[in-house]
């Protein structure tokens, strides 16, 4: 049952990708979107409660374990947030003109397909398949940010195409050099050399040398694609000329699925070299991206620019947590994998209102959201709390997780650090936010009432974080544990 | 195994190579006077050029020293004497040392300075001008040959011409390792800058703008000039002999029989045809460039060396 | 043998490479990838040949038809159809370009020569000459203005990957290799639109707008 799960997993996206062609109704469209994305969320339960019960389930070069259950996870529920939100943002743009009616049917079907290659980045065993799903994604996701096609859009998707493509050959590279240490090491079959499950059972005795090379090469690769620092440059512009809610999948599942990518082959590292040498490795990178990403936060004018160099931080904030490692480390970092992704959607989806509700991008023309879009205002501050890290949200329960962590393995500067940054941010955020809400709004805002699905995807986002701040469920928290032993290992 | 070449075998390939200079400058004319479609001066012209330099009198400006004079045959001697150390019909090391590959380049080295000194001699300002310009090409050149030179050094561990073509032995382009393609890729990149040939430098031409080495060659007259222009042709020949000696080095005869001797002979002329027909053919096909682009010409021959050299050592 | 043909083929490589980034039009530069997507093939064909692999006879095909004949004609006509500029506008001085590129085939051969046992799974100097095209290929994508020639980076580097990856002694699974060039060549077509696309409403490259900042 679970086998036959895995194959129509990708699937299901693929077919609703497919069925979108053939209309150009947009309620059409978007009941397709909808009942497409909760089918995908139902069968993702299903398996999970399978994978919990049964321990990891593989078909071919498929294979699922509660490491990828995580990811999975939140893909689908984004995925569903994402079209909910979706039906209502569609009708709004193409008020404005942002979209052409008859070319609707393109936007719905490279999204379905572009959540289809998440899927099977986060289901691949093989390494080569992990590989071209991933580009697979930024085929489709350059397609995505350049949807609109005015210059802003193109420069943006341009530089994201060129910039990751470069970052994912070096991760190609990375995975040819541990192919050819694993093919030395006397793996059974060319494909088996391929496979994560073939290669960590033998992974104490591939040649550590090789390894080490291809990880960092990895690290550089998918790390670009990750949106860690320094190769975070694209980040900021794709997240941000991207329509509203392919950035909400952009930030919140995709740099994710390529963490994903980087994990899989730390724990390869971790069993060929000692788990020292990828936790450095991380621990640069994670910290070096958090560093980055301040003050470019704090001079920031566009708030979806500054929603992206966030994501910068909070990627490097991920990192930091593998790089510490420990149960405790590991925990925290997927516990902010699903915090984050949830946490930066609903931001999206409120800057997005925003922006729909203004005109304009420009936060300093943004005034006065509370009077004329209380809920849509409110949700917006809810968000920004949680992403300057304040109780009783859920990213504070993975930061202080990741803290801890740290502390408890001595990494005293790099905590410091962490810390300094972390307040800067959290007072720059509030700073943008309440100027935004706060106070009589500009005459640019249109005062019409508040358009219920974006509201209702939101609110389904905000309910999630706040569930997961003040309390983790215990299946779910049974779920993470055992995916961090998974790395641990 | 491949013995020593006698004295006077040595002897007779540098008379050799003085004799055909002035040839292969002419089969080069001819031919690319056939690609632009015109009938051109026959292949022995370059003869009767300097016969006639050498019935023509000496003019010599008032500006120039005593030590003017005995440029030209200064520059003809240390030519030639490089045409001494290129194995032509048979490989192998001299019997007396003479010297190496190096040597050589310095010798050719010898002969540029020798001829900037006396265009600055003279105090022209067309000297002065081709004498710099040629000055800013050298050291891209000298060190880039000197590379090339190492690279194929290396594996036979001796610098001698003589001795490496007879390490390359009778195997042709089989028994090339990797480094030689680039090693070739940068000798013929550099080829028309030694010899002063278009890309580099335009020998048919005597406009103020486009000279280099022609520049240099004004002062001079009757048979001061006639020891210039042979000593070129000599530089040319001798260049594509190192070339040959380095790269091609099939062919040069065993024994020391008459008709081994011809073969060696036919063999180094066969040679030496295809490599001038190939500057015939870039001569041809491009045009002259900028004098500060040749720097970046010369570079990316500078990078194929180093890389030979690279590949070779690492 | 096969390993001195793949040495020569090797050196071969390094150098289109130098061409590459010695290009001063942007035609030569799509011939030079063109030609070394030639001897990427030939490649194929030798290890095919001598290791009896015949997902590498299949891969050697693929390589010349796509990355030697089709992706350069495509790169030629968007030349020639959209006027685009022929010059190649370097970022940093194409003589710095050049020594930077012999500082990657030292530091590439010198790690490779490091690496020990597991350099013996991949035939001769395809390690290194493979490392030494994929960074200069980057180098190149990120030392030019003009998109085309970022492209022609791209496929240069992709090329020094598949260079490596057929010369594991066993050979990449071949559902692998037909799956990377497929992508590649998807990825080109997007990068073509895009330019096209860019070129069409304003004349302008698309490489060289710059209008987000900070």
């Amino acid at each position: 049952m679970a086998e036959t799960l895995l194959w129509v997993l990708p699937l299901v996206p693929t077919v609703t990708a497919l069925l979108m062609v053939t209309t150009r109704d947009r309620r059409i469209l978007s009941a397709l979107d909808v009942g497409g994305s909760t089918v995908l969320l139902a069968l993702t339960l299903v398996l999970a409660r399978e994978v919990a019960a049964g321990g990891p389930r593989a078909l071919g070069f498929l294979r699922v374990d509660d490491l990828g259950i995580v990811f999975l996870l939140l893909l689908v529920v984004l995925t569903l947030a994402v079209s909910i939100y979706t039906v209502g943002w569609i009708k709004q743009a193409l008020e404005v003109g942002n979209m052409k009616a008859e070319f609707l049917w393109s936007y719905f079907a490279l999204v379905h397909a572009f959540v289809a290659t998440m899927v099977v980045t986060v289901l691949a065993d093989n390494l080569g398949v992990l590989w071209i799903a991933m580009e697979g994604t930024t085929i489709t996701s350059a397609v995505l940010v350049g949807y609109h096609g005015h210059h802003h859009g193109l420069e943006a998707a341009w530089k994201y195409i060129i910039v990751t493509t470069i970052g994912i050959s070096f991760g190609l590279f990375g995975t040819v050099l541990v192919y050819a240490a694993a093919a030395a090491a006397g793996v059974q079959g060319s494909a088996g050399a391929l496979s994560w499950s073939a290669i960590m059972q033998v992974a104490p005795t591939l040649d550590p040398g090789i390894v080490r090379i291809g990880f960092i090469f990895v690290m550089v690769g998918y790390g670009t694609k990750a949106g860690l620092a320094p190769m975070h440059l694209w980040l900021p512009d794709a997240h941000s000329q991207a329509p509203t809610p392919v950035s909400a999948l952009l930030s919140g599942v995709l740099i994710k699925c390529a963490l994903l990518g980087i994990i899989r082959f730390q724990t390869i590292a971790a069993a060929a070299c000692g788990p020292a040498f990828p936790a450095q490795v991380l621990l640069v990178f994670g910290l070096t991206s958090v560093v980055v990403a301040t003050p470019f936060i704090l001079a920031q004018h566009d708030i979806k620019r500054l929603l992206g160099y966030h994501s910068v931080e909070h990627v490097g904030i991920v990192a930091l947590g593998l790089g510490f490692g420990g149960p405790v480390g590991t925990y925290g970092a997927l516990l902010h994998v699903v915090n984050h992704g949830i946490t930066k959607a609903l931001a999206f989806f409120a800057a997005g209102n925003a922006i729909a509700r203004y005109g304009s991008r420009d936060m300093r023309t943004i005034r006065g959201m509370l009077t004329v879009a209380p809920i849509g205002a409110t949700l917006l501050v809810l968000a920004a709390l949680s992403l300057a890290g304040v109780p009783p949200f859920s990213i504070f329960v993975s930061e202080l997780t990741v803290l801890r962590a740290g502390i408890g393995h001595g990494h005293w500067v790099t905590i410091a650090i962490f810390l300094v940054m972390v307040v800067i941010i959290f007072a720059g955020l509030l700073h943008h936010v309440g100027a935004m809400v706060f106070g009589e709004p500009t005459a640019a805002a249109t005062r019409e009432p508040e358009a219920w699905s974006p509201l209702f995807g939101m609110m389904l986002l905000a309910a999630i974080m706040l569930l997961l701040g003040l309390t983790i469920p215990a299946s779910f928290d049974g779920l993470l544990r055992r995916a961090a032993a998974i790395i641990g290992d | 195994m491949i013995g020593e070449r006698p004295l006077g075998l040595v002897l007779l390939e540098m008379i050799l190579l003085v004799l055909l200079g002035p040839l292969v400058t002419g089969i080069i004319q001819k031919i690319k006077a056939r690609l632009q479609c015109r009938q051109g001066a026959g292949v022995v012209q370059p003869y009767r050029d300097l016969t006639k330099l050498l019935r023509k009198g000496t003019v010599q400006a008032d500006t120039a020293s005593a030590f003017f004079r005995f440029i030209p045959v200064l520059v003809l001697a240390a030519t030639v004497a490089a045409g001494a150390l290129v194995p032509v019909i048979r490989a192998g090391p001299p019997a007396v040392p003479l010297g190496d590959a190096l040597l050589l380049l310095g010798l050719l080295a010898l002969a540029r300075f020798l001829t900037a000194i006396g265009a600055l001699d003279a105090g022209g300002a067309f000297g002065g001008m081709g004498a710099s310009r040629e000055m800013t090409i050298a050291p891209l050149v000298e060190p880039v040959l000197m590379m090339v030179v190492f690279s194929t050094a290396i594996a036979a561990g001796t610098t001698e011409l003589g001795a490496l073509a007879a390490h390359h032995g009778t195997s042709s382009i089989v028994a090339w390792r990797a480094a030689d393609f680039l090693g070739l890729a940068a000798m013929l990149l550099l080829l028309p800058a030694e010899t002063g040939r278009i890309p580099v430098d335009n020998p048919d031409t005597h406009l103020e703008l486009t000279m280099l080495h022609e520049g240099m060659l004004l002062e001079h007259s009757g048979p001061g000039l006639g020891c210039m222009v042979l000593a070129s042709h000599m530089r040319q020949i001798v260049t594509l002999g190192l070339v040959a000696a380095l790269f091609f080095p099939a062919g040069p005869a065993d024994a020391a029989g008459a008709a081994d001797l011809l073969l060696g002979a036919g063999v180094f002329a066969a040679k030496i045809l295809v490599l001038a027909t190939y500057l015939a053919l870039v001569e041809s096909s491009y045009a002259k460039l900028r004098l500060f682009r040749v720097p970046q010409y010369l570079g990316v021959g500078f990078v194929c060396a180093l890389t030979a050299l690279a590949l070779r050592i690492l | 043998m096969v390993h001195t043909i793949i040495d020569d083929l090797g050196a071969l490589l390094l150098f289109t490479m130098i061409l590459i980034v010695a290009a001063g039009q942007i035609y030569r530069a799509i011939y030079a990838v063109a030609a070394q997507s030639l001897l990427i093939a030939i490649a194929g064909g030798v290890l095919a040949r001598a290791t009896g692999n015949v997902d590498l006879w299949v891969i050697a095909g693929v390589t010349l038809v796509v990355k030697a004949t089709l992706l350069p004609w495509v790169l030629h006509w968007v030349v020639k159809r959209m006027n685009v500029r022929r010059e190649v506008e370097p970022v940093i001085p194409v003589a710095a370009t050049l020594a930077l590129a012999v500082v990657i085939v030292v530091v590439s051969f010198q790690l490779s020569a490091s690496l020990g046992p597991v350099r013996q799974a991949i035939t001769g100097n395809a390690l290194p000459v493979g490392i030494t095209l994929t960074l200069t290929g980057v180098l190149v994508m990120a030392t030019r203005k003009t998109a085309l020639t970022q492209m022609v980076g791209l496929f240069a580097s992709e090329n020094g990957i598949f260079f490596t990856a057929m010369a594991v002694t066993r050979g990449m699974p071949l559902i692998i290799e037909i799956g990377v060039i497929l992508d590649v060549i998807l990825a080109a077509l997007v990068m073509t639109i895009m330019v096209l696309r860019v070129r069409s409403t304003v004349d302008a490259d698309i490489a060289d707008l710059d209008r987000l900042k900070g």
